[in-house]
């Protein structure tokens, strides 16, 4: 604005003021951000226009960071259980880093030289894994996972046996070109501002935007059209759609015949061993049937002419389909009409079919071209680039029914249908993606003391053999990831840990390690039973769990249960990588990474966790972080972050690499790495040419690029799986055809034989299936606020003023047949148990779904809040009725509350009945016992005026306020 | 609106004040007798020191009291800071009134009938910017009617009627005839005009939730205010007392300020218990602060629209 | 100059963000602080400039009930739903434009439109659409809170019609709040004086700021780009083509207090046919199923 500026007084003292760029870490998007100081304090915190993923914007939570620096349950020092006290009275001592890392050492040390599995490893909303895996391998245990069990591994899981990338940090909507989006599921959650900044570009550009949610807030109300679908049933929905197109001869033949095993012949031997497996030539290559040659041959083959869809005989006169030819009887069939979904999903067939039909005429008569010289897999040079402009995202509301791994599958067979995966308008990948289906990482099972793992803990198994199981079928691991329970859990069973370790099943831990998991509390099903676990003691008085260490910047609930506490940073104190080896922040036409610095001197005794780890794994004589003399080989995080290499050439950073930070990706240690990132506002962005931009899976230059950036092992083509071998070699062994691990359980058995389901199918989430859904007739489902999405940040002064309370919002006309009065309270009640909560009348929510936002609930006395404050009083959590075990079945031995495939937790199954309460009932329950104060705990402040200098008012004249007249 | 006692406080007592002055002075320059000089000194403090202790409670409302000297700065457009002005320029006048009247032994001349004018359309000035304050507001459409500032002019000088009247009862020992009956006719009107403002306040009109949120062919309802604990704007704008209570105190409105005392006086003088018209009294004033009090209870701003009420 | 914002309902995903965004750059700036009490404790309250609400809008109800001259229904009246009824008598120039959103017209226009606005039950969904409503000052050009301040606190700068509140001279009588049809204006308890956005005066004409972020800090941040800052008196601004282009409105035009502040409307549901279906259905054909020659 240029004015008459004289007249205005200098607001902002610049000289007194610093600018830095870090990252957020207030959630999981990892916004760029651009701090300004005073002092030791933070003036302005705003969204860095520069950087790939918000673009300048920065939402509510990463606007409130003021709040969460200031806030009072931030972690002063180190903490140790007082001796004599109970686990959970809250009594600690204030002790030094020397004390606690000795304590700690010494334990560890005792752990790793016996038994090394006995150090279970679980960390929550972190954004280091690669770091803490790589700890974890060095020690020498398995036991070790992050919060993907509880968040998104279906959806994970489901993209990397599927289309070798995924949503959300694994890919992302063409926003730019997309002419037609399907949103499903998305409960306000991942990600937050890049869909918002998507969002607005399709509404810009007038593209339509389809929400197939059962609520509608947030991102569902700009939506188009609102689809309000029946939770857990999506599945159906989408395949439905499927069998619209198999029925119109609506689906992309040439990029099912190139890109996917589509054309793979199968083999068609129900009963017998082999069945249902690719047909294989002696190399082991997987046939087709030629249309030019009349024969079978390698599909691999370039010269051919695959037939989509036959049934031939071999030589040994085994009958094989296509995979084609198995899809469509598949779908085909009544039970995924329309008419069918209709009933199970609440969406009028009419509907269905319209909307199979809109997507279609999008992708196939609305086609782009992007005119542009690429080089296919096999060296073919092509002209240009076909876009099928229909895109996809998907996030909790598919992830967290037990049915979601199929369904998700079920979601990216209609793109890949449609042709939409990695083209222009479509669902484009985000390097290191996409990956070879699936990546080849198996899991870690062998353990041995003093000896780090020969592999990551976490993997990707294509057949039972890479089960964690021993001989006789039990799990190796704490959570019984990777067993029959859960043979694909991707990223562990974090929610089992605790159950499992109280039960000694299948053994007994020594010592829990917690960083940034709130396990006593939102993060836990069944929450009030896991704090009591966690306060189970054996015979000799002893805790079952004899050792719970909990790293974390606040006083969380988890806090409570800890024997010895370490305090974190808060984001703005610490330096941090968001590295391209673990869950990076690349954009679909750039590789990114980036890192974080602190802005802010901490005022407290604490120490980042990624220090900490560091300084562990010297104190353990982990053999990575040893030199030849024995020394320790790291100084600290920052130089083992810029002098660590994973393979030649390839470490924790992409950018700035080699001796004088001239080299890419790949390239030796550069001593003054940290410094050219903050240089570069702290974000390295690394463009890839437009011929690398699309069919990324069949892309020469692409593969060729991401094997030397070491994304990918290997330049073959990323054959995107319609139909997954792997799964049907566990469905054999489930069926008792499979020549390797069997199970033994029928329960097991059972599972594998219906879920392990080579094509994606829809079947009832499982605590549909055991209870009595005419009682329990309600689906009672989450979301998270914007404003605290993913956060930690339940106590922030700011946002709590927004939501200090949740309410239970019901549909507004069934509130009425109930005769349920707006803010009346109500008992919910689940098989697991019941809760009482206050209700909100809403139009914009499906007729048999309930909902709440999430872990606004507090134990009285946490995070830094009174013991009366909204969120302890009158705030509820749905985690008490939801529990981890599947309600019992006759004859079946307790088993998770899973997804059978992934282990993915499965709190959106959760089914309820609603009861008016009673008069004079009212107030959240159950209530808990107020959670005694830290040691030196700030007590409650009456107010807060924060600013970081005298404001400078702007004086009104006398001589104006006297003279002028009206205005 | 939330009733505010400081506020109820202020514009009945300074009312009756500022009726009761009104009444002193114009029966003087009407009859041109000023009688007992110390009767009148003797009302004359009273009725001012009614009117300053409405002044006074209406500063505790302030947040930031100090700065209360700059309210007379804005009397171009601002009805508070006229209604402050009139209110201390009052006390001049009054006082050079008093004591011109003094000096000159009691006795009226030209100029301090002047003078007395003067201080008679101060009065009247400073009641009817009280008026306005309320009837210039826009947002709450049960004050911004064309009959609320004649209904606190005319209940001031009701009110400063029976004081008067029976400040001269206890005074010179008898009823002031004329005062007395205008007093009922004044008390009549006022039940007039008051249930006539009653019935165009009920009319269903003015903004709605349609209008203010801009969806004015819809159904509009609120699903989240935005903050689910109190705000400055809850606190201070959504007061709901209930319906019944509402009706309820309507009626006892009606009986304390109109019924009974106009009962008392008539019956005052059918049986000749003068004693009674105290009695009137105090029911007119406690009858006032029921009508202030419904006056905000009843008041409805159209930020409650933004708040989920579907209309003003 | 006419300085003002645009707020895009079209694309408010009510993300609070801009509400955060104000209160931070604001707490500590030339209006500040804006204190909270309580903040730890039950029922935190605050001073913010900037409140996001959200609604849910549907069909009038089939039995539309007035409210009643009956002071036995006034209050309950309040809660039901209101009669389907005309736009408000607009006592003002076109600045405000003569009608509102005029959801129920779009409604009626077509299959799309009702699922637009929610409306038709042809989805299964229940009818409504949410709505998200950000609201701060609308910088009024007949601004009432100012001339009713008796203090002169309140005023209107002639040079680009933000309206301020002069924090020295504020005696907090919160008649200015009484005022303002808008909830714009919210009293500090800390510090006794009224607070109100400033459109971050203290930002706009900051020229040691990159000329980019001389913005309101709301319209900074805000993820969809819903909030747009501006000069209405230049046509060629983006507030001004916005306006006209969206037929962006100014809320309660009848009260005749000309807000600066446009919000532009839900647009109308994007159109997409579908694809025309095969004659003869798959199903039938399934056996001898036509394979297109296709080389891999």
């Amino acid at each position: 604005m240029n004015q008459p500026v004289d007249l205005l007084p200098k607001f902002e003292n610049h000289e007194e003021q610093e600018t830095k760029f870090t990252t957020c870490y207030m959630c999981a998007c990892r916004c760029g951000i651009k701090v300004t100081t005073e002092g030791n304090q933070v003036r302005f915190i705003q969204g860095n226009p520069k950087h790939p993923i918000n673009k300048g914007v920065l939402c509510a939570k990463g606007n409130a960071g003021i709040m969460k620096q200031c806030s009072p349950a931030k972690l002063r020092s180190p903490l140790l259980r007082k001796p004599g006290s109970e686990r959970g009275a809250g009594e600690f001592d204030e002790i030094s880093w020397d004390q606690a890392l000795e304590i700690l050492t010494a334990r560890l040390k005792k752990i790793r030289q016996t038994d090394p599995k006995k150090l279970a490893f679980f960390t929550g909303r972190d954004q280091m894994q690669a770091l803490t895996g790589f700890w974890a391998s060095q020690f020498g245990t398995i036991n070790w996972a992050a919060h993907g069990g509880f968040c998104s591994v279906n959806m994970a899981a489901a993209g990397l046996y599927t289309t070798g990338h995924s949503f959300w940090e694994f890919g992302d909507p063409d926003w730019d070109l997309t002419k037609y989006f399907m949103m499903w599921g998305v409960a306000e959650d991942h990600a937050s501002n890049p869909i918002k900044i998507g969002l607005k570009k399709l509404k810009e550009r007038g593209a339509k935007f389809v929400a197939i949610n059962p609520v509608r807030t947030g991102y569902q109300a700009i939506a188009d059209e609102w689809i309000a679908v029946r939770p857990g049933t999506d599945g159906m929905l989408a395949l439905a759609m499927v069998h619209v197109l198999l029925q119109h001869d609506m689906f992309d033949d040439e990029f099912l015949v190139r890109y996917t095993n589509s054309p793979r012949l199968v083999v068609n031997t129900p009963g017998k061993v082999g069945d249902g497996l690719f047909l294989r030539n002696a190399d082991g290559e997987a046939l087709v049937y030629d249309q030019q040659r009349g024969t079978l041959v390698d599909g691999n083959r370039v010269d051919i002419s695959p037939a989509l869809f036959g049934e031939f005989t071999t030589d040994d006169g085994r009958p094989v389909r296509t995979v084609m030819s198995v899809l469509a009887d598949k779908y085909l069939v009544d039970d995924y009409s329309p008419e069918a979904a209709a009933k199970v999903c609440g969406v009028p067939a009419d509907t269905i079919e319209r909307l199979a039909l809109e997507i279609a005429h999008v992708a196939f008569e609305e086609s782009i071209t992007i005119d542009c010289e690429w080089t296919d897999w096999a060296g073919r040079k092509q002209t240009q680039f076909v876009g099928r402009p229909v895109s996809m995202h998907a996030m909790r509301g598919i992830s967290a029914h037990s049915n979601g791994f199929q369904t998700c599958r079920a979601i990216h067979l209609l793109q890949v249908m449609l042709g939409t995966i990695d083209c222009p308008g479509g669902h484009l990948a985000k390097p290191p993606f996409p990956k070879h289906i699936p990546p080849n990482l198996k899991p870690a099972r062998h353990m041995s003391p003093n000896t780090p793992l020969t592999s990551a803990p976490l993997g990707f198994p294509t057949a039972p053999e890479d089960l964690c199981i021993d001989g006789d079928g039990t799990p190796l691991r704490i959570d019984k990831a990777y067993s029959w329970d859960a043979p694909i859990a991707a990223h562990g069973l974090m929610h089992m840990v605790i159950s499992n370790a109280v039960k000694g099943d299948p053994y007994e831990i020594d010592t829990l390690m917690l960083f940034m998991a709130n396990m006593a509390w939102n993060s836990s099903m069944n929450t009030a039973n896991t704090m009591a676990m966690l306060r189970e003691k054996k015979d000799n008085g002893e805790y079952k769990i004899p050792f719970i260490v909990n790293s974390d910047a606040f006083h969380s609930e988890m806090v409570n249960y800890s024997d010895l506490v370490l305090p974190d940073t808060t984001f703005l104190e610490r330096y941090d990588t968001i590295s391209m080896l673990d869950r990076p922040i690349s954009e679909t036409d750039a590789a990114c990474d980036s890192i974080r610095q602190p802005i802010l001197k901490a005022d407290r005794d604490v120490r980042a966790w990624q220090e900490v780890l560091v300084d562990l794994a010297g104190r353990l004589d982990f053999p990575a972080f040893k030199n030849e003399q024995g020394g320790n080989k790291y100084l600290d995080y920052k130089d083992f972050i810029i002098n660590y290499e994973r393979a030649p050439g390839i470490g924790f950073l992409a950018g700035w690499r080699g001796k004088n930070g001239d080299q890419h990706l790949v390239g030796e240690p550069n001593p003054k790495q940290w410094e050219a990132y903050i240089e570069n506002e702290c974000f390295f962005k690394y463009p890839l040419e437009p011929s690398q931009r699309y069919y990324r899976h069949a892309n020469k230059d692409y593969l060729e690029l991401a094997k030397t950036a070491g994304w990918v092992g290997s330049t073959e083509q990323i054959l995107i799986e319609v139909y997954s071998e792997s799964l049907q070699k566990f469905r054999l062994a489930g069926q008792g055809l499979y020549d390797g691990p069997m199970p033994t359980d029928e329960q097991h058995k059972q599972r594998l034989r219906e879920h392990f389901d080579p094509l994606p199918y829809f079947y009832m989430p499982l605590e549909q299936q055991r209870i009595d859904t005419e009682e329990y007739r309600f689906h009672a489902i989450t979301q998270r606020p914007m404003f605290m999405y993913h956060s930690w940040d339940s106590q922030n002064a700011w946002l709590r003023q927004i939501a200090s309370q949740n309410y239970l919002y019901m549909n507004r006309e069934e509130c009425g047949r109930m005769g349920i009065a707006d803010e009346a309270w109500v008992w919910i009640e689940s098989h697991n148990g019941k809760i009482r909560a206050q209700v909100k009348h809403m139009d914009g929510v499906e007729a048999n779904t309930v909902w709440t936002w999430n872990a606004i609930a507090k134990a009285p006395g946490t995070w830094g809040l009174d013991k009366d404050a909204n969120e302890s009083k009158d705030a509820f959590l749905l985690n008490h009725l939801i529990s981890e075990l599947l309600p019992p079945k006759q004859s079946f031995a307790d088993i998770t509350n899973s997804d059978p495939v992934t282990g993915q937790a499965a709190w959106y199954d959760l089914c309820v009945k609603i009861t008016p309460a009673l008069d004079g009932e009212s107030g959240a329950w159950p209530q808990f016992e107020p959670v005694n104060p830290l040691p030196n705990q700030p007590s409650s402040v009456k107010g807060i005026s924060y600013s970081t200098h005298q404001n400078v008012n702007i004086k009104r004249s006398l001589k104006d306020i006297l003279k002028r007249g009206k205005q | 609106m939330k009733p505010a006692f400081s506020v109820l406080f202020f514009t009945v007592t300074s009312g009756i004040g500022y009726g009761l002055l009104m009444w002193l002075v114009a029966m003087q320059l009407i009859s041109g007798q000023v009688g007992e000089l110390q009767n009148f000194l003797m009302v004359g403090f009273i009725g001012l020191t009614l009117a300053t202790l409405g002044l006074l409670s209406s500063t505790l409302h302030l947040a930031n009291p100090k700065n209360a000297w700059r309210a007379f700065s804005r009397f171009r457009t601002s009805w508070l800071s006229r209604e402050g002005v009139f209110s201390i320029l009052y006390y001049p006048v009054i006082l050079l009134y008093a004591y011109a009247l003094y000096v000159n032994g009691g006795e009226l001349n030209p100029a301090i009938k002047i003078i007395g004018a003067v201080s008679l359309l101060i009065a009247l000035a400073t009641v009817i910017c009280t008026g306005m304050i309320y009837a210039s507001l826009k947002p709450i459409r049960q004050w911004h009617n064309p009959l609320v500032t004649p209904l606190y002019l005319l209940f001031s000088v009701t009110s400063g009627a029976l004081a008067y009247s029976i400040l001269a009862l206890a005074l010179e020992g008898s009823l002031p005839y004329f005062v007395m009956s205008a007093f009922l006719i004044l008390l009549l009107t006022s039940l007039l005009v008051k249930i006539v403002y009653l019935k165009s306040i009920g009319k269903p009109e003015g903004s709605t939730i349609g209008s203010a949120t801009g969806f004015t062919q819809a159904q509009v309802r609120l699903l989240d205010a935005g903050h689910n604990g109190d705000t400055f704007l809850s606190n201070e704008f959504v007061f709901d007392a209930g319906a019944m209570k509402l009706l309820r105190l309507r009626w006892l409105m009606i009986i304390l300020l109109f019924v009974v005392p106009l009962v008392l006086v008539v019956a005052t003088y059918m049986f000749d218990v003068a004693p009674a018209v105290y009695l009137a009294m105090i029911s007119l004033y406690l009858g006032l602060f029921v009508e202030r009090w419904l006056f905000f209870a009843e008041a409805r701003h159209v930020v409650r629209l933004y708040h989920g009420d579907q209309r003003a | 100059m006419k300085l003002g914002l645009v707020i895009d309902l079209d694309t408010c995903v009510g993300c609070h963000a801009c509400a955060t965004a104000c209160k931070q750059w604001n707490t500590s700036g030339t209006i500040g602080p804006l204190s909270d009490q309580n903040p730890y404790g039950k029922n935190p309250i605050g001073s913010w400039l900037n409140r996001i609400r959200t609604y849910e809008v549907k069909e009038p109800s089939a039995d539309p009930r007035l409210p009643s001259a009956d002071p036995r229904l006034l209050s309950a009246d309040q809660k039901l739903p209101q009669a389907h009824q005309k736009p408000p008598s607009d006592n003002q120039e076109s600045s405000c434009g003569s009608q509102q959103f005029d959801l129920y017209a779009l409604a009626t226009k077509g299959e799309s439109a009702l699922s637009f606005a929610g409306i038709n039950s042809a989805t299964g969904a229940p009818a409504s659409k949410t709505v998200h409503m950000p609201m701060s000052c609308m910088q009024c050009e007949d601004a009432d809170c100012v001339t009713v301040c008796p203090t002169g606190a309140s005023y209107k700068r002639a040079e680009d019609g933000i309206v301020l509140i002069d924090q020295d001279k504020c005696m907090g009588c919160n008649l200015c709040s009484w005022a303002c049809p808008y909830g714009a204006r919210e009293l500090d308890e800390e510090q006794g004086v009224m607070k109100k956005c400033t459109l971050c005066v203290d930002r706009i004409y900051d020229e040691k700021l990159p000329e980019s972020e001389r913005q309101p800090a709301c319209v900074l941040s805000c993820p969809t780009s819903s909030r747009v800052f501006g000069d209405f008196d230049d046509p060629s601004s983006d507030v001004s083509r916005l306006t006209i282009e969206r037929g962006g409105k100014g809320l309660m035009p009848e009260l005749g207090y000309k807000p600066t502040n446009r919000y532009l409307p839900p647009r109308e549901t994007a159109q997409v046919p579908a694809m025309a279906k095969t004659k003869q259905p798959a199903l039938s054909k399934l056996k001898k199923w036509a394979n297109r020659v296709i080389a891999r």
